[in-house]
């Protein structure tokens, strides 16, 4: 499972250069590390972009059991490897510019907390847009809480077993069904609450 | 193993389609988008927002939730499109791919195209179930087929966008073969053995197909009974939120 909670705490608690930096600035960082994967066509370029990004990441202290979290996107870049008729030249190309893509928005977000990039984006984009984005974010929390406790209801019910499959899928679905009630009855509360604070169809962060 | 369960349709990364094609994904994204804002009511959105919220943070989880055995993720888009609607479930992948875009889980310029083709299953899946319900009136079979179904349109949808970018992938293979330091390197490989150069130097879609459809298909059957037995568990809990008529399945 991403994790977005860790992920969440160091943004927050982490005190480096690139924590302190203002989240304007590095999203501008964030869309010029896109414009060097776009334009940048050969190895040694991206080589050195990638070095760039992985320097930032350990000079920001960001903890090495986020590193992992690069890596995942090298799983949908694998299956272009099969439409090169595996040139290795092409399979580094992607790779790298998957890997600075990847780096990038993961140091973006351990050292800048959401909130900060939703009210940048906010100046941008539809303000209902950018509210759904943050109820998600919100939501996200909410549900990791009561998968806790549907964890534990589903390793009850014998969880998921290679000799039983059938009933694996059974206690897999449910406990998304159990999900998705409690987090629709959530949402349901969670707009009431928003209507007593006089929510219309806005958040207003902090500094507006 | 570990990328059947992604089969279903895969979130494109940053760097690997051509510019004119994603910058195309996200006006077409934003096109659609705007149709569909158009065909509901502001209070309606802003009362259905908190729902929306919910319904994009449980395809999140679905896809960071990885059933270990068979390392599986799940999508949840068909049944967040039964609860939520056409219009609702459009911004709300919209939504899912940005807010995964931020993990590395598929790139941020091509947020535009991976939000029109898992869009695709949440629209297609909520017809399709619409439809199968008023046809066979069995919930099981009706949500299964409509999620089974839905699943080859936005797989195929996810073949044609990457077909698209063909010139673009043998621009790549032909344009660093023959400079940079690396290159050279290469280039001397080439020398000893031109004609198997030649042959592998063609971008191949059929291989890419034939890897893609078998895996899918394994996506497409879990996928598609793990969604009917979330459907039938919300049908005997809260029958509501799936607006059926009053007819037992």
């Amino acid at each position: 499972m991403i994790q977005l909670s860790y992920l969440d705490y160091v943004a927050v608690e982490k005190k480096s250069f690139l924590h302190r930096l203002s989240p304007k600035i590095k999203i501008i960082g964030m869309v010029f590390v896109l414009f060097g994967l776009i334009t940048l066509r050969n190895v040694s370029g991206l080589l050195l972009l990638y070095g760039m990004i992985l320097a930032l990441f350990f000079l920001s202290r960001t903890p090495i059991r986020l590193f992992p979290l690069t890596l995942y996107p090298l799983i949908f870049a694998i299956l272009f490897v099969f439409i090169s008729g595996f040139q290795i030249v092409f399979i580094l190309l992607i790779f790298l510019k998957v890997l600075c893509g990847s780096t990038g928005v993961v140091l973006l977000l351990a050292t800048t907390p959401y909130p900060s990039i939703f009210s940048v984006l906010g100046r941008v984009l539809p303000s209902s847009f950018v509210t759904a984005l943050f109820l998600t974010y919100r939501s996200i929390f909410i549900l990791l809480n009561i998968l806790e406790e549907t964890q534990q209801a589903l390793y009850l019910r014998g969880g998921f077993q290679w000799r039983h499959p059938w009933r694996s899928l059974i206690n897999i679905s449910n406990a998304f069904g159990h999900l998705m009630i409690k987090g629709i009855d959530a949402s349901e509360k969670m707009y009431e609450s928003m209507v007593l604070r006089g929510f219309k169809n806005k958040i207003h962060y902090r500094g507006e | 193993m570990e990328q059947e369960g992604k089969m279903s349709h895969i979130h494109f990364p940053d760097g690997v389609l051509p510019v004119w094609l994603w910058v195309s994904g996200f006006i077409v994204a934003i096109l659609v988008g705007t149709i569909f804002f158009r065909l509901i009511k502001k209070e309606e959105l802003t009362r259905r927002l908190p729902l929306l919220g919910m319904m994009s943070a449980v395809m999140v989880l679905g896809a960071t939730v990885e059933i270990v055995p068979i390392a599986y993720h799940v999508n949840l888009t068909v049944i967040s499109g039964i609860l939520l609607g056409p219009s609702l479930i459009f911004l709300a992948t919209f939504v899912v791919n940005v807010i995964l875009s931020l993990f590395g889980h598929g790139g941020i310029t091509v947020i535009g195209l991976n939000t029109l083709t898992l869009s695709i299953e949440g629209v297609v899946g909520y017809f399709l179930f619409r439809l199968f319900w008023k046809v066979l009136k069995r919930l099981t079979l009706a949500i299964f087929l409509a999620t089974f179904l839905a699943l080859i349109f936005s797989t195929f949808a996810m073949i044609g966008v990457v077909s698209l970018g063909t010139s673009h992938y043998e621009e790549l293979i032909h344009q660093e073969s023959g400079k940079g330091l690396i290159g050279l390197e290469f280039g001397k490989e080439k020398e000893e053995h031109p004609k198997e150069g030649i042959s592998e130097k063609e971008v191949n879609l059929k291989r890419f197909i034939a890897i893609i459809l078998p895996l899918g298909f394994i996506g497409w059957l879990l996928e598609g009974i793990i969604t009917a037995f979330i459907c039938r568990y919300i049908y005997r809990l809260r029958p509501d939120l799936l607006h059926l008529e009053k007819a037992s399945p």
